[in-house]
């Protein structure tokens, strides 16, 4: 029972609406435990699914899902908390949606179904839609109806898309199951124009909700104006759900053999994405939309190292998982720093050392981790992406991904900086506690710890998802064939 | 010979014509209901009519219980409870707009020749007429501010595609399913945007999206 993955958090979700407060509280967390349980067993052992036709577990399926979960689990530890000291409107409603849009994620993870796919992608967006407005300010209102008008409109457009990459393969059978897997598996033809039109607009479409430019002009809005534990969900968790989308019409084109086609497009969207994060990233005043322009690079990144394919599609899959780690634990302790600071800007923060130092080691080392410091996972990723690229000899897009990075880095650590030690005068309106550092340690160690040892179940599905069989190495010397 | 679906593609460009030209948002709406109907019509008139089962004529109205009435009634709803129900000042005109929806028709007509080439057996001006519907729908997103519009052209846009996405209708006769779960999502989606067009009335006195400016870089 494969969806049951997705059908209990909906129904607990459901049932949230009806339940007081406290109770909330405590069936937010107690699902995220079991949810994690459940994807255990189902990317560890495999299950079968009910309704196989619409339902397939996917090597890459199964890293989203186990990413997602993992993740909604320290961020349900850190809301928990989160609400005790901040006030919160409707708060049935906020617990209810929070589940419902850990259903909607998962349910994009295990589908293999091309259309289902977009259903749940574009659930996703309705799902996070009221989260995004629940502090109920002016800006928080405008935030919302640009996410829900730009997403929508994009995952409409990668509808068309969808509907073009059908068209585009003519089929002998017309009832087969319309799963990625067995698209070309029964097909007698392809037309490529339909099929790089398809590409072209699913790019666009789910394009949109991953955050590349220059569809990203939702994100930093979003992300800044949502409560910080969503901001980690939707950073995290979110913008992969969408990037499988794009991932499996890859696998489409590639196994229709004109991948130069969608990989070129994914590698200049990807290093368009690098660069645009770097410009606004560095006249940036509010730290949570630095963190919301940081994830659109990596995002880029992500894209850039799929389109250049083999090595670098590896350390691109690697690289979304320990961006997750990273991107949530720093989303989580600008929560902290807003609670403390009571601002987003960047000069009404500082001294974090003595003020809060707590939060200051988790800020700091989550700040390294995603500028590509060792030990922590990126410095693989993005070194693989580079020999990737430099094996593919793609020159002059790895000298722009390098620049690119080397702006990031700059703009990035001038503003962190300015947070960590700038001259704050104010008072600490909230001091920081243990249990709302914790989940953000939990995942910087998570990060390092999946540096040093990469388990060969998560070695093999990276493997499998990019087709790419190698040696990978992690920093503890491990080699796994 | 003049078919039926013949009549419904003609009038869904009529259509478009007309939501371009209108000021009203009420009037916008009703245009739209109209279409959704038409759209729905389309595939079943195309692949379906002449061995229509019980579950066919089951979907077909149930699609065109939710295009032409349930969306359009939400929208409706909301702009009850909206001041201005008129788009005073448009960003593009409202008989630019109407010559932009020609120019997009011929341009729609021009594409769709060079790609029917690729796949035949299709009405000829089936994907002409999803393209300009798809074309309006973006045109409308763009050139207007009141956020009722935007939610309106949003589902032209939606219209459109729908109709695109009928070609496939011959081939797929057991995807009703999966049609319906887009369809649920659409609603729902034309429901989250109701809500927020409400929330922006009451916060601006106006849902006008020119309030929503404040965040930037």
């Amino acid at each position: 029972m494969l969806e049951l993955i997705f059908i209990i958090p909906a129904l607990t979700g459901i049932l949230t609406f009806f339940l007081p407060r406290a109770m909330g509280r405590m069936v937010i967390t107690g699902l995220g435990v079991l949810h994690l349980g459940f994807t255990g067993i189902i990317c560890f052992q495999g299950l079968p699914a009910l309704w196989p036709d619409y339902f397939q577990t996917t090597p890459e399926g199964n890293l989203v899902l186990l990413v997602t979960s993992f993740l909604y689990l320290m961020v349900a530890f850190y809301t928990v908390s989160y609400m005790a000291e901040t006030e919160m409107h409707n708060e049935p409603v906020f617990s209810a949606c929070l589940l419902l849009f850990l259903a909607a994620m998962g349910m994009a993870a295990v589908t293999d179904h091309i259309i289902v796919l977009w259903i749940a992608i574009e659930a996703t967006t309705l799902m996070s839609a009221p989260l995004i407005f629940l502090h109920r300010s002016k800006e928080a209102l405008e935030a919302t109806w640009k996410y829900v008008l730009i997403c929508s409109v994009g995952i409409a457009l990668a509808l068309l898309g969808v509907f073009f990459t059908l068209m585009a393969i003519k089929s002998s059978d017309s009832n087969t199951s319309m799963t990625f897997q067995n698209l070309l598996k029964n097909a007698t033809g392809v037309e490529p124009i339909w099929l790089k039109a398809g590409f072209i607009f699913t790019l666009i479409g789910y394009g949109t909700k991953m955050g590349l430019a220059p569809m990203h002009t939702w994100l930093p809005d979003a992300h800044s104006e949502a409560p910080s534990p969503v901001s980690a969900l939707l950073s995290g968790a979110l913008l992969n759900c969408a990037f499988l989308g794009i991932l499996k019409t890859h696998g489409l084109l590639t196994s229709a053999g004109i991948q130069w086609y969608s990989s070129q497009l994914l590698v200049w969207f990807g290093l368009f994405s690098i660069l645009i994060a770097a410009v606004f990233m560095m006249q940036q005043d509010n730290y949570k939309r630095l963190l919301a322009y940081s994830s659109i690079e990596n995002m880029g990144v992500i894209a850039f190292g799929i389109g250049i394919g083999g090595l670098a599609a590896y350390g691109a899959l690697l690289h979304l998982i320990h961006h997750a780690l990273l991107k949530s634990s720093l989303f989580l302790s600008s929560g902290n720093m807003l609670l403390g600071f009571g601002s987003k800007k960047i000069r009404e923060t500082g001294r974090m050392p003595r003020y809060m130092p707590r939060t200051f080691t988790a800020f700091m080392s989550g700040f390294a981790g995603i500028s590509g410091f060792p030990p922590f996972g990126i410095f693989l990723s993005e070194m693989l992406i580079v020999f990737g690229a430099l094996q593919q000899q793609a020159y002059l897009q790895t000298a722009v991904f390098l620049i690119g990075l080397a702006l990031v880095f700059a703009g990035a650590a001038k503003a962190v900086i300015r947070i960590s030690f700038g001259n704050f005068t104010g008072e600490l309106l909230v001091p920081e506690k243990w249990r709302m550092v914790i989940p953000i340690y939990l995942l910087i160690a998570t990060s390092v710890l999946l540096t040093i040892y990469l388990p060969q179940g998560i070695h093999e599905a990276i493997s499998m998802a990019v087709k790419y069989q190698g040696v990978a190495l992690t920093m503890g010397g491990y080699i796994h064939g | 010979m003049l078919h039926l679906s013949d009549i419904s593609l003609v009038l869904i460009l009529l259509s478009v014509l007309m939501a371009l030209g209108s000021s009203r948002i009420q009037e916008l709406i009703r245009i739209m209901a109209f279409q959704g109907v038409l759209v729905s019509l389309v595939p079943f008139l195309l692949e379906r009519v002449h061995t229509a089962s019980q579950l066919d004529i089951l979907f077909l109205l149930l699609f065109i219980g939710i295009k032409g009435v349930v969306m359009p009634g939400l929208l409706w709803f909301a702009s009850q409870r909206v001041s201005a129900k008129m788009e005073l000042e448009p960003i593009i005109g409202y008989h630019a707009s109407i010559l932009t929806g020609l120019v997009m028709m011929v341009i729609a007509a021009f594409i769709s020749h060079k790609m029917q080439v690729a796949s035949e057996g299709l009405h000829p001006l089936l994907l002409p007429a999803a393209f300009t519907t798809i074309a309006a729908g973006l045109f409308l997103l763009v050139a207007r501010h009141k956020a009722l519009t935007q939610a309106t052209g949003y589902l032209i846009l939606e219209n459109g595609i729908y109709l695109a996405g009928s070609v496939l209708a011959r081939e797929a006769h057991t995807q009703f399913v999966v049609e319906f779960g887009i369809l649920l999502d659409i609603l729902v989606g034309i429901m989250v945007m109701g809500i927020i067009v409400h929330r922006i009335s009451r916060s601006f006195d106006d849902a006008d999206t020119m309030f929503l400016q404040e965040l930037k870089g």
